[in-house]
């Protein structure tokens, strides 16, 4: 039971992960796959992020008033990891810039053969 | 197709999950990932940025060339978006 | 962290993501979208991350919707999957 607690998320975000997976490489829909992008790529982004979580008595990585002005030591424990949140946000902005450009594709493709259907766009190739 | 990227992903998803097996349990303080570089962010981003919030310390002062790769990568998403969407219109016009 | 209200919106999150691709109309899918990545706001709330929940709030929910609602305005709503 207690091994089920320590590692049930992580199953949760491969189950997410892999849905994302399934819709990209499964479905015959351009937008559907640019949604199975978005999935894949939030799955990974939350599995970093828990991957800064400590249990115990850490708080979000704000110093507090009496930490600030050196009343006592700052313990590393305290925090949470401020770094994968960091990446985190980088992460973020530039999955928005390649749903952009995904999404400026699709249309190109739409106006090009006035379908978003991969196969019927295959078959419009040959 | 369905079924042939259904057993993809189910086979792929085995795997990570036997990989799972491997890392630390969630949420554990002493982790290798919250030991060795964050340390030393939590205990000086007081004394060298003063600033209370680390997330934004660490984006702006300490990694401020990331930020910087991060505005380029925008940068040319948003110029490859305008070429992508600005060349049909131009054919459009092109033929009346 | 509250370990019901974790289990509750992760079977949120799972729910959203199996629904917007099985959904049969486009707009429909990229709401629940949206609301899938509100669901992932509240998730990374709940998980410390306040920074990459505001983030994601306005970058991922807010400007990734409106892209994907405008795509799907320029083509077309209609799919076989």
């Amino acid at each position: 039971m207690d091994f089920i607690i320590a590692k049930y998320n992580y199953w949760i975000y491969i189950i997410l992960m892999m849905i994302g997976f399934y819709a990209m490489i499964a479905k015959n829909n351009l937008i559907k796959k640019i949604i199975g992008m978005n999935i894949f790529q939030t799955a990974i982004i939350l599995f970093f992020v828990s991957i800064a979580y400590k249990k115990g008595d850490a708080t979000l990585p704000i110093l507090t008033y009496a930490d600030a002005h050196g009343a006592h030591a700052i313990r590393a424990a305290q925090y949470m990891n401020p770094l994968p949140h960091v990446l985190m946000l980088t992460a973020i902005v530039v999955s928005i810039a390649t749903l952009g450009v995904a999404l400026a594709i699709a249309i190109m493709m739409y106006k090009k053969y006035h379908t978003l259907e991969e196969d019927e766009i295959l078959k419009a190739i040959k | 197709m369905k079924t042939v990227g259904l057993i993809v992903s189910m086979i792929v998803g085995a795997f990570l999950i036997y990989g799972t097996m491997d890392m630390p349990d969630w949420g554990d303080p002493n982790s290798p990932a919250s030991l060795h570089v964050s340390p030393r962010y939590i205990m000086n981003t007081e004394t060298e940025t003063a600033t209370p919030n680390i997330v934004t310390a660490v984006l702006a002062d300490y990694r401020g060339y990331d930020t910087l790769g991060e505005t380029v990568v925008i940068f040319t998403a948003g110029m490859a978006c305008v070429l992508l969407l600005r060349r049909r219109n131009k054919f459009k016009k092109n033929r009346g | 962290m509250i370990i019901t209200f974790d289990i509750i919106i992760l079977l949120f999150v799972v729910m959203c993501a199996v629904a917007a691709i099985t959904v049969k109309d486009l707009l429909s899918a990229v709401m629940i979208l949206g609301a899938y990545s509100f669901f992932m706001c509240l998730m990374w709330t709940q998980l410390g991350a306040v920074d990459v929940a505001f983030t994601e709030a306005s970058v991922g929910a807010g400007i990734g919707t409106i892209l994907f609602i405008a795509a799907v305005m320029k083509t077309t709503r209609r799919t076989r999957d």
